[in-house]
Parts: C-alpha cells; sequence; structure tokens
C-alpha cells in the first residue's frame, strides 16, 4: 500500500550544517540539501499558508539572506521541526513535504 | 577409534539452516544463540527470540534441536532453551519514553468496533506470555478500559508522577482517571496536555510494550501521540462490514502520512459462536477485513469471535484471555498477540534511526 513516493520520502541520514541548511540522504540514494533561507521561505504552517485558499503568505523573497537554523529536531517518525533565527518555530516538515520541495536539479 | 571433538563453530554452522521465518534471517546471524556449553556429547544452548508471544517458538526449537542433532557428529544430546528479549527499535533517545522499548497504537476508524478490549486483552494476552506491558488508556470520549480491567480507583501521584495501577499484570493508565466523575469535554489543547502528561508524566518503569487504547477515527489524540513519542506501530481494528472498513481506511492513511509503520488489522465481531449448540454464524458478513488488508499490503492479525463470553468478562473485569484462556476466544485472542508480536519484531529489526547529526 506504501505507493512509490512516499517510500522514497524515508531518510536514511539527516545532517545540519551549522545553521546553514540541513542536508538529507533518502534511502533510496537521492540527496537533498536544504538552505536556511530557502527552508524559512517554504515554511508550510498556517501563519505562512493561507489555511482556507491555500496561497502563500510568506515566501522566499520575504526572509532576510542571513537567517540561521537555530535547532532541528525529529517529530515523531514523520516530520522535522526547525526553530529559526527570526523567531518562528511553527512550521513541521513532514519528509514527504520535503522530497517533494527538494530543490536539487534534478527534481526542481 | 578416538572421541570426535564438538566445537562452538560446527555447531553454530549446523544453527545457520535455522531461520527466523518472520526476520527471514538465520538465527545465527541474528545473534539468537547464547550461552553455549558444550560437555561430552552434550550440546545446550539459549535461543533468545524477539519476543516471548512468538508463534513459531516449538517450532524453532525443533528445528535448532535437529540440525545440531543431525549435522555435527558425536552430538549425542541437545538441549535448547528458549528466551526472549523484546528488542527496541532504534530512534533518538530524547524523544522516547524512558525504559519503554515499543509503542503499539491501537486504533478505529469509528467507535463500538470493540477496540478497547481487543486492546485490554491483546496487553494482559501479551504479560501473560512473559512481557512487561503497560496499557495507557487514551480514549478520553469513552474510557472504558479501567471497567475492562477492573481497577477504578485512581492511580497515586508521587513526586509530580503519576503511578500506574498494576491491573492483571498490566502497568495501567486511564486518561480517565484525569477527570475524576466529571466527562472529559475537552477543546484540541487540553486533551493535547492530557496524553502528554499520560505518556510522560507516568512511572512506566521498564516496558517491552506500551499498548495506547486510541478514541476512534483520527484527532487531536492520534496527532499528539505520532508527534510526541516514535510509536514503533499502529493496529487497526474494523468489524467486518464494509461501512467500519470504508471508514477504517481513513485512519490507516493517516498512520500512512505521520509514517508510523502500519502493524495490521484485527477483524473483531467476526462471526458469532452459539452459546446453546457451538454453531457458527457469520452476522456481519465475513473476511472483509483480510481482503481490505491484503488489498492494502497490511498484514491480517487475526478474527476475533462476537462471544457473548468476551462481553461478560469485559464487564466483570476479568478479560477472556486471563477468565477463559482455553475457549475459543481466548484462544483467538493469543493467536492475535502472537502475530502481533512479531510484527512488533519485524519493525524493531527494519527501522534506521532517525537522528539529526549537527555539524
Amino acid at each position: 500500500m506504501l505507493t512509490a513516493p512516499e517510500e522514497r520520502a524515508t531518510p536514511a541520514e539527516i545532517r545540519k550544517k551549522s545553521g546553514e541548511s540541513i542536508a538529507i540522504r533518502w534511502t533510496d540514494g537521492h540527496a537533498s540539501t536544504f538552505g536556511a533561507r530557502y527552508l524559512r521561505g517554504r515554511c508550510p504552517c498556517a501563519q505562512c499558508v493561507s489555511e482556507t485558499s491555500g496561497e502563500r503568505l510568506v515566501s522566499e523573497e520575504h526572509i532576510r539572506p542571513d537567517i540561521a537554523i537555530e535547532a532541528a529536531r525529529t517529530v515523531g517518525n514523520y516530520a522535522l521541526h526547525f526553530s529559526f533565527s527570526d523567531g518562528h518555530t511553527t512550521g513541521i516538515y513532514s519528509f514527504d513535504y520535503l522530497r517533494r520541495v527538494c530543490p536539487c536539479e534534478d527534481c526542481a | 577409534m578416538s572421541e570426535t571433538v564438538i566445537t562452538e563453530s560446527n555447531v553454530l554452522d549446523a544453527l545457520r539452516s535455522v531461520m527466523d521465518p518472520d526476520l527471514r534471517r538465520d538465527i545465527v546471524s541474528l545473534n539468537f544463540v547464547r550461552n553455549m556449553k558444550i560437555e561430552g556429547g552434550t550440546v545446550s544452548f539459549d535461543v533468545n527470540l524477539t519476543t516471548p508471544a512468538c508463534p513459531v517458538k516449538d517450532r524453532l526449537r525443533e528445528q535448532s534441536r535437529q540440525a545440531v542433532l543431525e549435522h555435527v557428529p558425536g552430538v549425542k544430546d541437545v538441549r535448547v532453551n528458549m528466551t526472549a528479549e523484546v528488542r527496541r527499535p532504534p530512534a533518538p533517545e530524547t524523544s522516547r519514553i524512558r525504559g519503554v522499548k515499543n509503542i503499539v497504537a491501537v486504533g478505529s476508524g469509528k467507535g463500538g468496533v470493540g477496540k478497547s478490549t481487543v486492546a485490554a486483552n491483546v496487553a494482559v494476552s501479551l504479560a501473560r506470555s512473559g512481557a512487561k506491558v503497560g496499557l495507557l488508556d487514551a480514549d478520553i470520549y469513552g474510557p472504558s478500559i479501567p471497567i475492562m480491567m477492573r481497577s477504578q480507583e485512581e492511580p497515586e501521584i508521587r513526586e509530580q508522577v503519576i503511578q500506574p495501577v498494576d491491573a492483571h499484570g498490566v502497568k495501567l493508565m486511564s486518561m480517565g482517571y484525569l477527570s475524576g466523575e466529571m466527562p472529559l469535554i475537552w477543546r484540541g489543547p487540553m486533551a493535547h496536555k492530557a496524553l502528554q502528561q499520560s505518556l510522560l508524566g507516568v512511572n512506566w518503569g521498564d516496558l517491552d510494550y506500551l499498548v495506547v487504547d486510541l478514541p476512534p477515527g483520527t484527532g487531536d489524540v492520534h496527532l499528539t501521540l505520532v508527534q510526541t513519542v516514535p510509536v514503533t506501530g499502529a493496529v487497526i481494528v474494523s468489524t467486518p462490514q464494509d461501512v467500519g472498513l470504508q471508514i477504517s481506511m481513513k485512519t490507516l492513511r493517516m498512520f500512512q502520512q505521520t509514517k508510523v509503520p502500519l502493524l495490521g488489522v484485527i477483524e473483531n465481531m467476526s462471526y458469532y459462536i452459539c452459546p446453546h449448540c457451538g454453531g457458527r454464524d457469520e452476522i456481519f458478513g465475513h473476511g472483509g477485513a483480510a481482503r481490505a488488508a491484503e488489498s492494502l499490503g497490511v498484514p491480517f492479525l487475526g478474527e476475533i469471535p462476537l462471544d457473548p463470553a468476551i462481553r461478560k468478562h469485559s464487564d466483570t473485569g476479568t478479560p477472556v484471555v486471563l477468565a477463559q484462556p482455553e475457549s475459543a476466544s481466548g484462544r483467538a485472542f493469543a493467536e492475535v498477540t502472537g502475530k502481533l508480536a512479531q510484527q512488533v519484531s519485524i519493525q524493531a529489526f527494519r527501522s534506521v534511526p532517525l537522528t539529526i547529526v549537527e555539524e
């Protein structure tokens, strides 16, 4: 029942490179590196995406370039949570979502 | 003619032919063989399985004995001692409940399918097999476990830590205890806090399995559970009726989305055993849950009959696996529990640790 995209979105390794980026190596071998500003600009929380229209309210151009990921932790088995240096902490980034927004050339 | 010398490596080589049918590896490479002693022609060792509730325990014992007798020259007697140690899936130490190896969630699509009855009987059945078991009644809308386990007195609180109640060898905590006689009319944030307290603020001690009886459907309590602790896996209880199954699918999908492995589906009220003639009647149809499990690629863990004895023993506070372990229902629960424990072991072996490496 686990369809292919869900199987793919399982991390084998997660690395936080100081405050600058998060690197995920997935179980299918694919590698993704997410910059702090890229992640903050794609926060899926209800303050950043309108709950009724789905419209993005806060995107990358609203974020200062020197933003940092101050802390990262896992949420259960399925997601990551970040504390950003602008004080924003409400996003839960599921692995499915992170895989969908992988910024690498092949995925973009 | 000199005596053949039996060496440990000869015995281990012979045991490499014995496979664990669930983990699909031989018992030597799984490091199950322990404490080997060779005295003259007698070889003795432990086979340390991943659960005391293992349904293939006797088969593995016999296969191990035969393998050594047949393939190691000079062996006259083989003594196999079956032991068990429940393994924990790898997960970051900070986000789990200390001492608790596996968290098993029991859910259902709708109410009234017997989810709590199944949770109580599975927990007691695991404890009867020798495992250390906790049971958390997280069904805030209708906490019924304290009645089924005959322990309605409220737990003690020592130094702000809740001491779980001992009920039939199971450490029990119910979110119903938090409100006394009052109904739980909670908004999301209150349910969230109460569940966190019932998970993390309880002196569970060392547990092999913590069975969590969830409210029906999908909601706040489910999300809090999967966000607070790494859940080893979830079981869905369903009746054979399609309408029940349709709704259970949503619960299945919720666990999928939150990456909680699905341990399987249990069909409750599967058939009716007439107390007068012992005949079997399939009131709600039959096999619906098995078919659904198959089409979803999820293990089917078994069928529990609609038996007045299950209801009677639940109402009087002694689960049927304890009151009548040899009845058809008692055996059905024991079988389902064994299959569930196998699935937990498989998950514990399969999952990879999820930690964030700081550079």
